[in-house]
């Protein structure tokens, strides 16, 4: 076999082909069903809309991607985007800038996040049993902190920032575009990136070669946290608000996104270019089903046949 | 004790490595005992001898992952400590473990620096075009044509071993470590490789070689030194020795049991095995055993001993041929396995064999449930007062029923586990490396306990891969060799040596 064969030219694009997830026809499959059936779903406007909406779920996606490839997993993002979310918008009413708001805000996600990988890798708890842990304190957090009540008069200056746009595209879109860059860079083109992989594939393997894993596998988790605190610019900007529950549960939808994507919890296999088309297939059914009048109880349970049918979908060509 | 003949190539430099007087203990075994190996600069040193005579200790002593209790290390003539893995990567040993140490999911230039890679300008960043640049150096230098962005899950056992040694070579690697690196590879792939460790050994490179084929001590070592029981046996330049040398230098342990008479009350073929054929790989297996016999299945670790197990219990999956239990045939299946009155007993007790978590009682009876309650109801007074027989029996060193499993001492744990059969009416048995890991009383106990199953009437085929036991115990043994039976031996001609040259490659 000769190396010039292997991955050159038409080959290459086939063993791509070949490897791309699931995802990849689902996502084509809801797009082609949804121009059909859903009036107004192949309009550009609507089309828009479902990359706002899913920009806030890509940011969370993304350092799950890398939790998930590292054997792990974080069920306390949804709280710590809440939590960070009632911060920045009560800095905003306390008059601070933007800036500082929203340095507060990363700061709540980066505390949080470093509690994760501490527990996680120093303490030794499983993934699960600590991120449920922060999961409640951060949400107890937000709902102590407010009395349960939303953070309004948040000012003008982040709804502004929110509400612009460049080249037509909306602001959110471009800050997930942005983030996915770094990530991909991050994870593909750095040595972090390498013990992502390793954590998950041959942990033992990281070890002797001398790299001191518990900081890169903390970091992981410290990486989500900081990322949540991010997703709260976002999620106030579109709420005009701080609201202490807005983001419960986004957690299982990130999750559910970076499996649909092709990631998976052995052996650290998985990638971004998968969960940002988990996520665009996230986005795509709840949009659809929305333009279809589906009622949202509904909705909820259409994530759960889409991951089944992914991993349906992977697990019968992973066998042919 | 008489010394263990050296043999001393002629006149050379200061070695490279020396191991000298490396103990340890480990408990319940003593692991090594006073071992010493010198390997030079530019030597192939092989390291031979039967499971458990103490290679992999002595290597892990070498790549700092085990502590020596005492003994001392020179490394070109210095005086060395080797505290870590890290000690030993400085010091310029590279070990290329059987079990690989890949990252799945990144590609072969990944792996080779994976913890090492070429930074760039910004901190942190890999300069990829450098990392592929040299890697592709170091599989030239290997004559590997395979192209570096190739993940490691794509790459062939051959592939994977290459790119392992590439890696060692990237550190600078002057003391070279393979443990068994032929064991996974064609004949064709051996030729290769063998060709590569030439071309070490012409750049100076130590290289100490594992290996179970004896004849690979002809055709790539220099010299050989054999293990055995933990001790050094002796060092020999491999041109002055043979096969059957070697092989008299591999056995000889003394294995305390209360020899029993052989060849008595043989019966009726309680198992036979026809053409078996496993997904897991077993093939052409063939074997019978009759009623009152214990019978050995022997051979080295990879050979196919524990896949054979579990092919006749039924708990991997039968692609062809048949087992027959008492005349009828078994459809597959441990639970059919169990019904006719067949019980394994698993290599790794905690594993598979035992509810660590639950009582001594309960795991008495748990095979023995349908059998003991067929109305289904579970009776207390029952239940108890088969427990106490089975305890009494086996004698098993338990406070009470109620102790926790985890809490007994292996080799009680292992009469638990022969119990739980006990009581469900078991008349074959399969015992899966019984003595692995339980004291020497207890090993004689687990001795006796077999023999007394035998002379009830039952059948047993023990799998061990300790040979003085199954010369010991067993009435015929089965040899194992790539996952199939290369010979039986009957109870005359069961030695250690004539199982070893079975169980080796050497034609």
């Amino acid at each position: 076999m000769s190396r010039a064969a292997v991955l050159e030219g038409g080959a290459r694009w086939r063993a791509a082909a070949s490897r791309a997830p699931g995802v990849a026809y689902l996502l084509a499959a809801l797009l082609v069903f949804f121009a059909l059936f859903g009036p107004r779903f192949a309009s550009a406007p609507n089309l828009l809309n479902i990359g706002i909406q899913s920009s806030i779920l890509l940011l969370l996606a993304l350092p799950m991607t890398l939790i998930i490839m590292a054997e792990g997993l974080d069920l306390s993002m949804g709280a710590v985007l809440g939590l960070a979310g009632i911060v920045l918008a009560s800095a905003l009413v306390a008059g601070y800038g933007l800036p500082a708001a929203l340095g507060a805000a990363l700061a709540v996600g980066l505390v949080f996040g470093v509690a994760n990988g501490l527990l996680v890798t120093r303490v030794g708890l499983p993934p699960f049993a600590a991120t449920l842990g922060t999961l409640g304190a951060a949400q107890g957090g937000a709902l102590v902190a407010t009395g349960g009540q939303s953070v309004v008069g948040i000012g003008p200056s982040l709804p502004a920032l929110y509400a612009s746009s460049w080249l037509g595209i909306p602001f959110s879109i471009w800050v997930a575009v942005a983030a996915y860059g770094a990530f991909h860079v991050l994870l593909y083109h750095t040595r972090f990136g390498a013990c992502v992989f390793a954590i998950g594939g041959n942990r033992d393997a990281l070890a002797l070669a001398g790299v001191r894993v518990h900081a890169y596998h903390a970091a992981i988790y410290a990486l989500g946290g900081l990322m949540a605190g991010f997703a709260a610019l976002l999620l106030t900007g579109r709420m005009n608000a701080g609201h202490p529950t807005a983001a419960i549960g986004m957690e299982f939808d990130a999750i559910a996104a970076v499996i649909v994507g092709g990631t998976r919890f052995e052996r650290g296999y998985g990638g971004l270019p998968g969960t940002v088309l988990g996520v665009l297939a996230v986005g795509v059914l709840k949009n659809g089903l929305n333009v279809l009048a589906v009622p949202s109880s509904l909705q909820v349970a259409s994530i759960g046949l889409l991951l089944i049918a992914a991993l349906l979908v992977d697990s019968i060509r992973g066998r042919s | 004790m008489e010394r263990a003949p050296i043999q001393e190539p002629p006149a050379r430099a200061v070695p490279r490595v020396e191991m000298r007087g490396i103990s340890k203990r480990f408990p319940g075994v003593r692991a090594l005992d006073d071992v010493s190996l010198t390997v030079h600069a530019g030597e192939v040193h092989m390291l031979v001898g039967q499971n458990g005579a103490g290679k992999s200790t002595l290597i892990k002593v070498l790549c700092g992952a085990v502590h020596p209790d005492s003994g001392e290390f020179r490394i070109d003539g210095r005086p060395v400590r080797i505290e870590s893995a890290a000690d030993a990567r400085r010091l310029g040993v590279a070990v290329i473990f059987q079990e690989f140490s890949l990252v799945p999911h990144l590609d072969i230039a990944q792996n080779i620096f994976l913890g090492r890679e070429p930074g760039s300008r910004f901190p942190g960043v890999v300069d990829r075009r450098r990392m592929h640049a040299q890697a592709r150096a170091l599989l030239d230098a290997l004559g590997m044509d395979l192209d570096t962005r190739l993940p490691a899950a794509e790459l062939g056992v051959a592939q994977q071993q290459m790119v392992e040694i590439a890696k060692a070579l990237s550190q600078n690697a002057r003391i070279l470590v393979m443990d068994e690196p032929t064991a996974a590879l064609s004949d064709h792939e051996i030729d290769r490789l063998f060709a590569r460790i030439r071309k070490l050994k012409q750049d100076g490179i130590a290289v100490i070689y594992i290996s179970h084929r004896l004849r690979e001590v002809f055709t790539i070592g220099d010299r050989v030194t054999v293990l055995r029981d933990g001790r050094h046996a002796a060092t020999l330049e491999s041109a002055r020795t043979d096969m059957a040398g070697l092989v008299r230098l591999m056995v000889g342990r003394e294995v305390r049991t209360h020899r029993r008479r052989f060849g008595e009350s043989a019966g009726d073929i309680v198992l036979e095995v026809r053409d078996l054929e496993a997904e897991n790989g077993v093939h052409g297996i063939g074997l019978h055993v009759r009623a009152g016999e214990i019978v050995g299945v022997a051979g080295l670790v990879g050979s196919g001993r524990t896949e054979l197990a579990r092919a006749i219990f039924g708990a991997d999956r039968v692609l062809g041929g048949e087992v027959r239990l008492g005349g009828q045939r078994l459809p597959g299946g441990p639970a059919e396995a169990v019904a006719r009155g067949m019980g394994l007993v698993p290599e790794d007790r905690k594993e598979s064999g035992l509810a660590l978590t639950r009582s001594v009682g309960d795991n008495l009876l748990v095979a023995a449930l349908p059998r003991i309650f067929p109305n289904r109801w579970y009776r207390f007074g029952t239940a108890a007062r088969i427990v106490a027989d089975l305890i009494a029996r086996l004698q098993v060193a338990t406070p009470s029923p109620g102790r926790l499993a985890k809490f007994l001492s292996g080799g009680n744990q292992q009469k638990v586990v022969v119990g739980k059969w006990l009581g469900a009416g078991v008349h074959f048995y399969v015992f899966d490396e019984p003595t692995r890991g339980i004291d020497v009383a207890a090993k004689a106990e687990m001795f006796g306990l077999m023999e007394t199953l035998v002379g009830d009437g039952a059948a047993v085929l023990m799998i061990s891969s300790e040979l003085p036991e199954v010369v010991a115990l067993c009435d015929r043994a089965y040899v194992m060799r790539d996952r199939t039976i290369v010979g039986e031996l009957d109870r005359r001609d069961l030695t250690e040596e004539n199982i070893l040259k079975l169980a080796m490659h050497h034609e």
